[in-house]
């Protein structure tokens, strides 16, 4: 969609699993971060006449 | 073709005669060159209206929805596809129809042919292997495989999977096409080479929704872009609206898509959307082994779960 | 009416000379078909083209258009005041728009601009435009605007219309805004005598060309109820997959939705072509449509444009014949088809087909 790879993560986590929980989160941030903001998909104010 | 013709009102004249069927849905010649307009006959006297030829290439299983007659419908490979989906959907009942298989040879792309000449054509017809064209000082011949639409030139499924009575012997289905190329190289691009790819795509759109609408699978009773409570997508030409409503729409036809063509064709704009449920159709290809509309007997990807389902997805 | 001569080898001089006091917009070749767009310095109009994709009302009636902005901040001096937006209403002028589309703006201002309302958007716009008109010698055949009250040489909204004649054009300079746009082009060599004569002749050849035709001679006496209910509406309506492209390629189609878009407390007024052929387009509040049928809004379109405006503003129908939505529409559906039904009705018909 254009939308850069690292932006979207899917994970499966049990609600037993909270280590791997805070270990999720903290590589999407990560990753995120590295990235920078998004700019596609981002409508702040509609483009019209 | 006009054997094709002559079989059709044969069998609907049959049809609403012994009342097997109240109205046939088929077409009628077009007021205009390359464009025959969906009808309905329910007089047996009234069956010479229908027709057939290349230019038939709107999805009638999209003229299904909520009725409640029992319908003779002429379908070609896509069509029945389409209606194989809306029975798998129970949309429709089988016992409700009576198909009429049309053995499809391809749909002519009237935007090609257009390019394919100087000036505004007046009259097309066609013969097994060509297609003639002539305007206002100009009469050209054009290889009909050239000028078919690009879904049926990439077709494998030409002949109806299911039908009451074929109006002629089934057609050989082609062989070797490589349907994906252009999938690919759209796989190829970078993220930013794809977002371009589909700001360019999209310039056009005006908001019509022809694409939605001419399309079998388009069925819900408000669409998400019609919905106003909640709203979820802005209605105006902003862009990423515009190109949220396309992406959406894509992924309703996951895994239901049988790339008849009817969304690209419609489109008043030229904007080849099939770009998107074309990536869809690969992947469940790819993924699932599946392609929409073959069979009534198997769920389709997306509303089962197997245990061997690619997951490599999740981390 | 004054004739000017523009020979051909001085029209791109003119048409840069011109771009110091107008914005210019023109037909643009993209791709399959033309379409209206502001036209780069050096640009210019392609004329080699029969028309447009998308009418010409764009220019004046964009598809979207902002109304006002507003804050809901109370932080804000200016909150929960309706803030003008800032737009352009410079000069610009429009070069090679065809007869049929700017006949069509005079059937829109019957909307925006009428003597109890005024809509200051498409006023403004409509008074800051010059259409400098291109004469068509070429019409296509679906083309039927000689019988729909227009016509491939009408002057009706033009300022100027050119007329191509050979290595020339004849300018004939229709309106004080058109004189003014052809002095800022230095376009200003008398035509000579015969000038009204060769136009007359051209124009008479032209129209010889129209070869299609729409009766609509039976429209105003026809019972506005009787055809409401005729018979052929269910049959008309079979094939339309209430798709918005008729509305919106039309040039005089004018309906249009509001909608506000916040983001936090800042938000803004958009307004947006709106379709008849959109369920969502008469849906109430309480859920109700009283359109809620394909049939109701087929009708709705068709007996609006050939039966409603014809018996409001008694001036014709609410078409100029341009032939976009017999071109485009996706599923065939043939406006000079529907108009014949419509005109030759007579509810007897439908005696006779339930009796048969």
């Amino acid at each position: 969609m254009g939308i850069e790879p690292g932006r979207i993560q899917f994970s499966w986590v049990s609600s037993a699993e909270s280590t791997k929980f805070v270990q999720v989160v903290k590589e999407v941030t990560e990753t995120v971060k590295a990235l920078g903001p998004n700019t596609h998909f981002v409508k702040h104010e509609a483009k019209v006449a | 073709m006009l054997e094709y013709t002559d079989k059709i009102r044969e069998i609907a004249a049959r049809l609403l005669k012994e009342g097997t069927v109240e109205m046939v849905i088929g077409f009628r010649k077009g007021t205009v060159p390359m464009m025959n307009e969906p009808c309905f006959v329910t007089d047996a006297g009234d069956v010479d209206r229908l027709i057939w030829d290349g230019n038939c290439g709107v999805n009638l299983a999209n003229y299904l929805m909520d009725r409640k007659e029992k319908i003779g419908i002429v379908a070609k490979g896509c069509d029945a596809r389409n209606i194989v989906t809306h029975i798998v959907e129970n949309k429709i009942d089988r016992d409700q129809l009576f198909i009429i298989g049309v053995p499809c040879t391809g749909m002519i792309d009237r935007r090609k042919v257009a390019a394919a000449v100087d000036g505004e054509i007046l009259e097309v017809s066609e013969d097994g292997h060509n297609v003639s064209v002539r305007g206002q000082g100009f009469e050209k011949v054009l290889n009909r495989q050239e000028v078919l639409q690009q879904n049926c030139s990439l077709c494998i499924h030409r002949n109806p999977v299911i039908s009451d009575e074929l109006v002629a012997e089934e057609v050989p289905e082609q062989q070797g096409v490589d349907r994906y190329a252009d999938v690919r190289r759209i796989e190829a691009m970078d993220p930013e080479e794809k977002w371009n790819f589909f700001d360019d795509l999209l310039s056009e759109c005006i908001r019509c929704y022809a694409c939605r609408n001419a399309c079998p699978l388009c069925y819900c009773p408000t669409c998400f872009v019609d919905e106003s409570r909640p709203q979820w997508v802005g209605k105006s030409q902003d862009p990423i609206d515009v190109r949220t409503f396309h992406f959406l729409r894509a992924y309703h036809c996951a895994g239901r898509c049988t790339d008849c063509g009817a969304c690209e064709r419609a489109c008043p704009v030229g904007i080849n959307m099939r770009v998107f449920t074309k990536k869809l159709e690969k992947d469940c290809l790819e993924k699932f082994g599946w392609e929409a509309g073959l069979t009534t007997d198997a769920r389709p990807p997306l509303d089962t779960f197997r245990p061997d389902d690619p997951d490599d997805f999740i981390k | 009416m004054k004739v000017i001569l523009i020979e051909k080898a001085q029209w791109e001089a003119g048409v840069e000379k011109a771009r110091d006091s107008y914005r210019l917009f023109g037909p643009v070749s993209q791709g399959p078909f033309h379409q209206f767009r502001p036209l780069a310095a050096g640009q210019l109009p392609d004329l080699d083209y029969s028309n447009t994709r998308m009418s010409a009302k764009e220019l004046v009636y964009p598809q979207s258009e902002k109304m006002f902005d507003y804050t809901l901040d109370k932080s804000q001096p200016d909150h929960h005041l309706l803030k003008e937006p800032q737009k352009d209403y410079s000069p610009r002028a429009v070069l090679g728009i065809r007869p049929c589309d700017a006949d069509a703006f005079g059937l829109v201002q019957r909307n925006f601009d009428t003597p109890d309302y005024k809509d200051p958007y498409w006023i403004r716009a409509r008074e800051a435009i010059t259409l400098v008109g291109y004469a068509c010698s070429a019409p296509c055949s679906t083309c039927f605007c000689t019988s729909a009250g227009s016509g491939p040489f009408s002057e009706s909204g033009l300022d100027v219309l050119l007329v191509a004649d050979g290595d020339n054009f004849l300018a004939r300079v229709i309106t004080e805004r058109g004189e003014k746009f052809m002095a800022a082009a230095g376009w200003d060599a008398a035509a000579g005598d015969d000038a009204d004569a060769r136009i007359e002749a051209l124009r008479a050849e032209a129209e010889s060309r129209i070869a299609s035709h729409i009766e609509t001679d039976n429209l105003r006496s026809q019972d506005t109820l009787s055809l409401h209910g005729a018979a052929f509406w269910e049959e008309v309506s079979f094939a339309c997959i209430n798709c918005g492209t008729c509305t919106y390629l039309c040039p005089t189609c004018w309906c249009f939705d509001i909608q506000d878009e916040n983001r936090g407390k800042q938000g803004m007024r958009i307004r947006n072509w709106d379709s008849c052929m959109f369920p969502l387009f008469t849906l109430h509040g309480s859920g109700h449509n009283p359109r809620g049928k394909k049939v109701q809004r087929v009708r709705q379109r068709f007996m609006h444009k050939l039966k409603y405006y014809v018996d409001k503003y008694e001036d014709g129908i609410q078409c100029v014949g341009c032939g976009r939505c017999v071109q485009h529409c996706p599923v065939n559906i043939d406006i000079r088809r529907v108009c014949e039904l419509m005109n030759s009705y007579g509810p007897s018909q439908d005696a006779c087909a339930v009796a048969s």
